[in-house]
């Protein structure tokens, strides 16, 4: 199949969009367009964004485009039906680590639970001052959004690789390659119909950078890449980080119950 | 054990997809020209810069200009200055990366596409300046790679390099194109 395909910088990082021929490059530029408005909608440093106007609230309802409800809906769902592997709420946590930049607000709680973010159409009210960060789940939320738009745009088939969150949708076989943690590239598969995503967890001895543990209350991610297979990205991108922290004789059954495979 | 502790971190995992897995050229410089300014005529030249005007472009944008030479097209239409394209290169952590950007007659970046992406492991890497910036660290040295955490907008190395890249490019534009 003849396809067309563009990268280009977005979401921090270079995104390779790529379509059937026939459909062109008008529906690359509206998955790049909607990258851009995912950026600008989710992203925690820009004090811009909606989700800094949440963030920055003080207790009120915060009106929001749908996307950004269904987004915390989803992550809102993932927290509680993985137990709090998947945590979106240690925002707080991480501004006071300093590794993530603090934008003003109430003081904020370390972290909160699922049942501080309120949601209904159209608006946001957290209940607590906690910091809501959307990293582990974002970026794939917004592949899906981009695989979708090329979709409306007359794409049969395309696919959206955004520094390793990646999806394909129709009559497309994307081979993958996957980098180890030695650096080395190896082959890993071809994926067709579905999502990928991969979070490589670092160990590092050092006492000058502070800990940026994200799991529940004594469990750290455990070093290695982590490579989920889902139906969706966001789902892909969120189950890496529930993959990394899970303890192992739990990890498999765990995952497959919350919609993923390790790859 | 020392007393050190153990930290970790989410790192982003580059995944490379598509037939050519390794090496990826998505535009020429023609079809750069072509998608950027459509239906622009373009004219080439070449700035050579001297080391004193090296100089000022690092100063001006904080990141070096590394060639004394720069190709630029300037795209007209019916005699009118559309705008400039050019074409420059960086290197990233794994990465060695081509891209256009179009800068337009008011000076605001019109668009950037990467023209060619390849992987540099393997014996790829060409430029010895980035090695030396990288000898002696590791894949799990913080403070290069705190700020790749996989999040929405924290860039990672490469992507950032282009973006200093872009910043660069209209230092150039200002000094040394003008409408």
């Amino acid at each position: 199949m003849d396809v067309v395909r563009r990268m280009r910088p977005a979401l921090g990082t270079f995104v390779e969009a790529g379509a059937s021929a026939s459909a062109g490059l008008p529906a690359l530029d509206t998955a790049f367009a909607s990258l851009a408005l995912a950026q600008e909608r989710w992203s925690f440093q820009d004090p811009g964004s909606e989700l800094s106007r949440i963030n920055g609230s003080d207790g009120g309802w915060v009106p929001v485009h749908g996307d950004t409800v269904r987004l915390l809906r989803l992550a809102r769902g993932l927290m509680l039906a993985s137990g709090g592997y998947f945590d979106f709420t240690v925002g707080g946590a991480q501004v006071r680590r300093g590794s993530l930049p603090d934008h003003g607000g109430l003081p904020a709680l370390e972290r909160g639970t699922a049942h501080d973010v309120e949601l209904r159409a159209g608006a946001v009210r957290l209940q607590r001052p906690v910091r809501l960060v959307l990293d582990g789940i974002a970026k794939g939320f917004a592949v899906d959004l981009a695989c979708r738009a090329m979709r409306r745009a007359g794409a049969a088939s395309g696919w959206i690789n955004a520094g390793g969150d990646i999806r394909v949708f129709g009559d497309i076989e994307l081979p993958l390659a996957l980098r180890g943690e030695d650096g080395g590239i190896r082959p890993h598969g071809v994926l067709r119909n579905a999502a990928f995503a991969s979070s490589q967890v670092a160990a590092m001895r050092d006492d000058s950078f502070p800990a940026d543990i994200i799991g529940p209350a004594g469990l750290a991610p455990q070093p290695g890449v982590w490579s989920v297979l889902a139906r969706s990205a966001w789902r892909a991108d969120a189950l890496t980080k529930v993959a990394a922290i899970a303890p192992g004789e739990t990890r498999g059954p765990l995952l497959a119950r919350l919609g993923g495979q390790l790859a | 054990m020392s007393a050190h502790r153990w930290n970790a971190f989410f790192l982003p995992v580059a995944v490379l997809a598509g037939p050519t897995a390794y090496a990826t050229d998505y535009l020429t410089v023609a079809q750069a020209q072509e998608q950027l300014f459509p239906g622009a005529q373009f004219g080439e030249q070449t700035l050579k810069f001297s080391s004193d005007q090296r100089d000022r472009i690092k100063a001006a944008a904080g990141v070096r200009q590394r060639n004394e030479e720069m190709k630029v097209w300037r795209a007209e239409k019916n005699g009118k200055l559309q705008g400039w394209l050019m074409v420059d290169e960086v290197i990233g952590k794994h990465e060695f990366i081509t891209y256009a950007t179009a800068i337009g007659a008011d000076g605001k970046v019109l668009g950037i596409e990467i023209m060619s992406y390849r992987e540099t492991h393997g014996g790829q890497v060409r430029e010895q300046a980035w090695r030396k910036q990288f000898v002696g660290k590791t894949v799990s040295d913080p403070f290069k790679l705190d700020q790749d955490i996989q999040n929405i907008s924290g860039a990672t190395l490469s992507c950032r390099n282009v973006m200093d890249g872009v910043k660069r490019l209209l230092v150039v534009q200002q000094m040394f194109l003008k409408a």
